[in-house]
């Protein structure tokens, strides 16, 4: 596999020789860090870029009263990406402990596909101990754990990779409508292997996964083809915009 | 037994009462006391008709459901004359009092204190057999003579009933003389039938309704035991014995309460409930265990417990599925996650552990509900191909921004929220949204719908995309607001 190679010191700038971007992989920690306006993005990434894409249960959890900004999972963004809205279980809880406590027996079950948690700011109760915790909840049933952490410095911890996700921009439809989602990727670490990457990556709709921007071979993890964005949105919003 | 009218005593008897039930597009009466049929009334009667004929009529609102509750409560009570008690559809009770009157000072004390038990006005009448007992309180005058009775107790359909009367056959003892095949050859064999279950030549059985014995367990000590870890031995073996019960009635329990009597006379309950019905014992006692753990105020055995009651109120049909060789795994995993959602439920409580629901309606915040994820039902979600997208997150409640637009009615040029200003590069829009009129009271009234909103898909300078929508149209509101409603990814 080319994940294995050596880190791409020797060839700093060459962004097509690059790796792919390594999935998220099953029986792991992964945290992802996002600005709070690219939440939706870093969600996104987390869904389909592993384990979740498939099938089985989500448990999403989550401290309503910790975030600043109150927010609901769209059933329909959600059907958009390919999941569906039965398998996820939403999980709120009063403080972080609880959360991290609900987290870790959601890993330990098995049946369980993932599980994946929102936190906001400092997140203080999530040290070196509970990520260990979580690691080991995940290596026994095989659990996919995400930690999505916003606004957030990242810390010490054992997860397996860390990522920063931002949305990126999107190559335009016509009659300038938004077009397809974009995000760029960092792994800013990945256990036992080459760190550093930096991926673009767009939403293949015929794929229903998020594939590097200069179209290589797709990546692993997601099968569900889905195109729902309409190729046609532009010409739609022309007229529109002519009857407006 | 006969028909019942439910009058409560406060209603005073002096005006005639009568329950009135809507019948396609009429109002109707359902039923009538007695006063009512002494004015004239009938049920089935148009409420305009009973009107005009009797103008101080006191009318309530049928209720079956009530009616029905209150039948059954009616029916549990006639139990202490004799377990033989059967309901006799629609609004009557059958006791089979054979061999138990005399312990009631006979079958006409024994009326007398039914009558008494159950509250309500009522008719009731004697006879052989269940059939010709219902005939004589139905449609007898006085007596137990049933060949007296008229042709209406066969309570065949109009048709027959009016060729019955057109033959000039009025009481049973009419049709009772005649041959039973030319009976059978003009009226019907239902007629037949009938005639000999009410004259007790055929046999007409009820079907009585027989208690389900509850589902419990208890243990009472010579001593009073105090250390908790020996309670939950004996909790986890009163569970073992309620599981054989409810094995044996293939069933499984959905509530189950634990009383623990303390040797001071005080008493404590824990009580868990579950989303499946189950007879695992460990599963319980797992739950159990976590509704301890959550308790403000754990089990204080003070001087030590006497007993332990364990009681299954609700429990609901589970037959023993077959352990198959494919797909066990998965069935496994199932069951292990509504047990995590049963414990997660009972640690952090039910509407903390949720899922999305669809609901038809367009409002993008109503069109998807959270309901308990013990209730969920598993459907697919509705998929709206001619739609543009939906953003993956939603504000709750939308969030207000500053926007400047570049033309009124126009998608925004840049706006500002959280303190930040963006820049839009690219939007589409706008996808018009109307407010849901007939949601709203004055809701077809001009302007009485509430504001219509355009939402717009844009992005700004850095590549986030939003949802955003102007709430009202232009030129029909003096200060235009606008939303930021959701994030894409």
């Amino acid at each position: 596999m080319a994940g294995n190679g050596p880190i791409s010191g020797a060839r700093p700038a060459a962004p097509e020789a690059q790796a792919p971007c390594p999935a998220l992989e099953q029986g792991h920690l992964h945290e992802i860090h996002s600005q709070t306006e690219d939440r939706a993005a870093a969600l996104a990434f987390a869904l389909t870029h592993g384990p979740l894409a498939g099938s089985g249960a989500i448990f999403a959890l989550r401290t309503p009263r910790r975030q600043r900004l109150p927010t609901l999972f769209s059933g329909d963004g959600l059907a958009l990406l390919g999941i569906q809205p039965g398998r996820l279980t939403i999980v709120e809880t009063r403080t972080e402990v609880d959360m991290l406590r609900a987290g870790l027996e959601a890993a330990r079950c098995p049946g369980v596909a993932a599980v994946l948690m929102e936190s906001e700011g400092r997140f203080a109760d999530y040290d070196l101990t509970a990520s260990r915790r979580l690691v080991l909840a995940a290596e026994a049933s095989g659990t996919c754990i995400i930690l999505l952490r916003g606004d957030a410095e990242p810390r010490s911890s054992g997860a397996q990779t860390r990522w920063t996700i931002r949305s990126a921009p999107s190559v335009a439809l016509e009659a300038d409508a938004p077009g397809w989602p974009a995000i760029e990727a960092e792994l800013l670490r990945c256990r036992g292997g080459p760190a550093g990457g930096r991926w673009r990556l767009t939403w293949d709709s015929e794929g229903g996964c998020f594939r590097d921007a200069d179209g290589q071979a797709p990546l692993p993890g997601a099968v569900v083809p889905f195109s729902r964005l309409r190729t046609d949105a532009g010409d739609d919003g022309a007229e529109q915009r002519q009857v407006a | 037994m006969g028909p019942s009218s439910g009058r409560s005593p406060d209603d005073g008897a002096a005006e005639p009462l009568a329950l009135v039930a809507r019948v396609g597009n009429a109002l109707r009466l359902a039923t009538v006391d007695a006063l009512a049929v002494g004015q004239g009334l009938v049920a089935g009667m148009t409420l305009a008709d009973a009107r005009a004929r009797c103008p101080t009529l006191v009318t309530r609102p049928a209720d079956p459901v009530a009616d029905a509750l209150a039948l059954d409560r009616v029916l549990e009570a006639m139990r202490r004359f004799t377990p033989m008690v059967a309901l006799d559809a629609p609004d009557g009770v059958i006791l089979d009092i054979m061999g138990c009157a005399h312990l009631f000072g006979g079958a006409q004390a024994l009326a007398q204190q039914a009558r008494a038990l159950a509250g309500y006005s009522s008719r009731h009448g004697f006879g052989p057999n269940a059939m010709a007992a219902r005939a004589l309180a139905r449609h007898g005058e006085r007596g137990n003579d049933v060949a007296a009775l008229p042709v209406a107790a066969l309570e065949l359909d109009d048709g027959a009933l009016a060729a019955l009367r057109r033959a000039g056959l009025r009481t049973i003892g009419d049709l009772a003389r005649r041959p039973m095949g030319m009976i059978a050859a003009r009226f019907g064999e239902q007629a037949v039938t009938r005639l000999r279950q009410i004259l007790g030549e055929a046999p007409s059985p009820i079907a009585p309704r027989r208690p389900s014995a509850p589902i419990r367990a208890e243990a009472r000590f010579p001593e009073p035991i105090a250390r908790t870890e020996d309670v939950m031995d004996v909790i986890e073996d009163l569970l073992d014995q309620a599981a054989r019960q409810m094995e044996a009635r293939k069933l499984g329990g959905r509530r189950f309460v634990i009383r623990l009597l303390r040797s001071d006379g005080a008493r404590q309950g824990l009580a868990i409930e579950t989303g499946q019905p189950v007879r695992d014992s460990a599963a319980v006692l797992r739950l159990l265990r976590e509704r301890i753990d959550t308790m403000a105020d754990p089990l204080d055995p003070g001087f030590g417990f006497d007993a332990v009651l364990l009681a299954v109120p609700r429990v609901e049909p589970l037959v023993e599925r077959q352990q198959a060789m494919e797909g066990e795994a998965a069935r496994a995993g199932e069951a292990n996650i509504v047990a995590l959602i049963d414990r997660l439920g009972i640690r952090l409580g039910p509407d903390n552990v949720r899922r999305l629901q669809p609901c038809d309606r367009h409002i993008p915040e109503g069109a998807q509900t959270f309901v308990p994820a013990t209730q969920a039902q598993p459907q697919s979600w509705p998929a709206a191909p001619d739609r543009a997208p939906r953003p993956l997150l939603l504000f709750n409640p939308p969030q207000p921004v500053a926007v400047i637009a570049g033309v009124p009615d126009g998608p925004p040029q840049r706006f500002r929220w959280r303190d930040r200003l963006h820049e839009v590069r690219l939007a589409e829009g706008p996808e018009r949204i109307a407010a849901e009129w007939w949601r709203r009271r004055d809701g077809h009234q001009p302007g009485g719908a509430g504001r219509t909103r355009d939402y717009y898909r844009i992005e700004d300078g850095d590549g986030r995309r939003y949802w955003m929508f102007r709430h009202g149209l232009f030129g029909e509101e003096t200060e235009i607001c606008w939303y930021l409603h959701g994030l894409f990814a």
